[in-house]
């Protein structure tokens, strides 16, 4: 038992990757067993992500060899707080979502694909847990490919037309992406020697007098490879299309994690393997800012004017994108703090929206939001869910929502930029344009006779519903639970 | 300025791999063809595989096979291990962007990005 425990950092990734492979092997015999093969390979992971918490908070950080080879040689998994962090919000939302698709899945794809969706869908889980905890430059390039065609093909799998173009402009972007990263991570071995994190920090300001020229190089490459595939604003032109025309689960999965591991990378990338002080000469952090609160503003204003309700929830992804980013630029501790907690709320409240608005799909096959008026009394359930991420979007007190804007508030104020802060505001209010009118018209609203609920929800699919908007309530009131975790993984990012 | 040019002149081979880089940047923006488009995406990613082996190039290296007692000059083995990884990533991504391009042109006919920009503007 306890060579096994020792072995947990490599256990997390490796058991969703083994049974993502087994899957296709089991839709083509045995085919009750997916469902339950892939709840039980999540859960695993579920559980082990809490151990791997327990033993953080007992012990401290601590690393993993993968196959025995010793760090500078081998590939290594580092377990510090920041990566639990992360490792909790990916595989508690994750398996969520996954008990929400295995309903939601039989009505929107084809009967002999069904099987393949969940190796895809295990294959990202996956590649992101890699991700949150990989300490080498070229395991974390891998992942990120693994990553990018995954998501891809969770979108392409719903064969319409839309869906294949929009996957397939997400797919040359992201290439490009990718593309970018790798010639940043070329620069970096290039002038470091090294791939592992750890060592590439400590070479770097020897590195940087020398040759600054190509630690400038790569810092931009990683910033718009990052910045592609995360849609920070100017880069984000795949993300509406991709994420309103996938399945209902890939959207919440999309938009809920995926964007956010990569915001997670590049925390990684420049706030811990780069020193702070490079940033008082190179003005990165300043362009990282002005595009995130572009994209807080612009992004917001796109979704006041869509139509479809996925799109709607899709281009404010692009706004909420922004708030991490921004709580990144800041580069003040509590700005920080807001940044990486609202990558968990966000989690929260994006994947859940988006399963709120499957499930209204799913019963009354109504997308447009002009049709949504008055089904509150129809569906109430999903629509006081839907009402809760809404609140919890504008940051209306006792939602988490609230938590992280706070502290994203006052870490502007904390380094002097009440600009950032005025954006923030204007923001809460461009959002409560957009998703407090659908609120009021679902409860309030005059309905058409024409909207009637075809099926009835079933379990599943509710289940995740109410966990989530509980966890929204719950974590609202009493934030200290994330906020502890989440302050750790700060002040360990800052040492 | 001399010292730029001869800086370039010294490291001809990272000059001709970015040189790579931009060409299939540029066909990748600027085609419309969809397929034109992927290979723009195959030269790009070429261009990135010849930087990061260059980098691990040393003058009169030889392949890194340890022979005992002898003592020999080797070239870095690891960027090449490193992009024989990145080679099989770029040809599963090619595979996963073509088959993709079939089922566009089966659904609209054309592979040409602009054609199917018109068609999708006709219908709404």
């Amino acid at each position: 038992m306890t060579a096994l425990a020792a072995h947990v950092p490599a256990l997390v990734v490796v058991n969703l990757l083994m049974c993502s492979y087994i899957m296709p092997v089991l839709a083509r015999w045995k085919k009750h067993l997916c469902i339950p093969v892939a709840l039980g390979s999540v859960s695993f992971s579920f559980i082990l992500s809490i151990f791997l918490t327990f033993q953080v908070s007992r012990q401290g950080a601590f690393s993993y060899a993968l196959g025995g080879w010793a760090a500078p040689w081998g590939i290594e998994f580092v377990v510090d707080h920041f990566s639990v962090f992360m490792l909790l919000t990916l595989t508690g939302v994750g398996l969520l979502i996954l008990v929400y698709a295995t309903e939601d899945l039989i009505h929107e794809l084809k009967q002999d694909v069904v099987g393949w969706y969940y190796t895809l869908y295990l294959l990202l889980m996956g590649s992101m847990v890699g991700l949150a905890l990989t300490n080498d430059l070229f395991n974390l390039f891998v992942f990120v490919e693994i990553c990018a065609i995954a998501s891809c093909a969770i979108i392409s799998i719903k064969e319409n037309r839309e869906c294949i173009e929009a996957s397939l402009k997400y797919l040359i972007l992201s290439a490009v992406g990718s593309g970018g990263m790798l010639l940043g991570i070329a620069m970096i071995y290039m002038v470091t020697g090294n791939l592992n994190f750890t060592y590439v920090t400590e070479a770097l300001p020897q590195a940087f007098e020398l040759y600054p020229r190509n630690i400038m190089v790569a810092m931009s490459m990683f910033t718009a490879g990052i910045g592609v595939k995360a849609a920070l604003f100017p880069l984000h032109v795949w993300l509406p299309d991709a994420h309103s025309s996938a399945p209902s689960p890939s959207s919440a999965i999309l938009s809920g994690l995926v964007i956010k591991i990569y915001a997670a990378v590049f925390i990684k990338i420049f706030l811990r393997m780069f020193p702070w002080d490079v940033y008082e000469t190179v003005p990165l952090m300043t362009i990282v800012l002005i595009m995130s609160s572009v994209g807080i503003v612009v992004g917001s204003m796109f979704a006041i004017v869509q139509e479809d309700i996925k799109k709607m929830l899709a281009y404010s992804s692009v706004a909420q994108i922004g708030y991490v980013f921004l709580g990144i630029g800041l580069l003040s501790q509590n700005g920080t703090l807001g940044g990486i907690l609202h990558i968990f709320n966000h989690a929260l409240m994006k994947s859940m929206l988006f399963m709120s608005a499957g499930a209204i799909i799913y019963s009354t096959g109504v997308r447009r939001i002009s049709d949504l008026k008055g089904i509150g009394t129809k569906m109430p359930l999903v629509m006081s869910v839907f009402s809760i991420g809404a609140f919890s979007m504008v940051g209306i007190p006792m939602t988490n929502g609230f938590i992280s804007k706070w502290y994203l508030a006052i870490g502007a104020l904390d380094v002097d930029k009440p600009l950032y802060v005025a954006v923030i505001l204007l923001s809460s209010l461009l959002n409560g344009v957009y998703y407090l009118p659908i609120v009021v018209n679902a409860f309030f609203g005059e309905g058409k006779e024409s909207v009637t609920v075809h099926h009835k929800l079933p379990w599943k699919m509710t289940l995740p519903l109410i966990i989530l908007a509980s966890a929204i309530i719950i974590t609202g009131i009493f934030p200290k639970l994330m906020l502890g975790l989440a302050d750790k993984a700060v002040m360990f990012l800052l040492n | 300025m001399i010292e730029i040019l001869s800086n370039l002149l010294h490291n001809f081979y990272y000059l001709i791999a970015i040189i790579l880089f931009v060409i299939g940047f540029h066909t990748m923006l600027s085609h419309s063809n969809l397929i034109k488009k992927i290979m723009g995406m195959n030269i790009m990613d070429t261009a990135i595989f010849l930087f990061f082996v260059s980098i691990g190039y040393v003058e009169g290296g030889r392949a890194p096979i340890i022979e005992l007692g002898q003592d020999h000059v080797y070239v870095n083995p690891i960027p090449s291990a490193l992009i024989l990884t990145g080679i099989v990533v770029a040809v599963s991504v090619t595979a996963f962007a073509l088959s993709l391009i079939v089922k566009i042109y089966q659904h609209y006919g054309t592979v040409d990005a602009e054609e199917i920009m018109r068609i999708r503007s006709r219908e709404v």
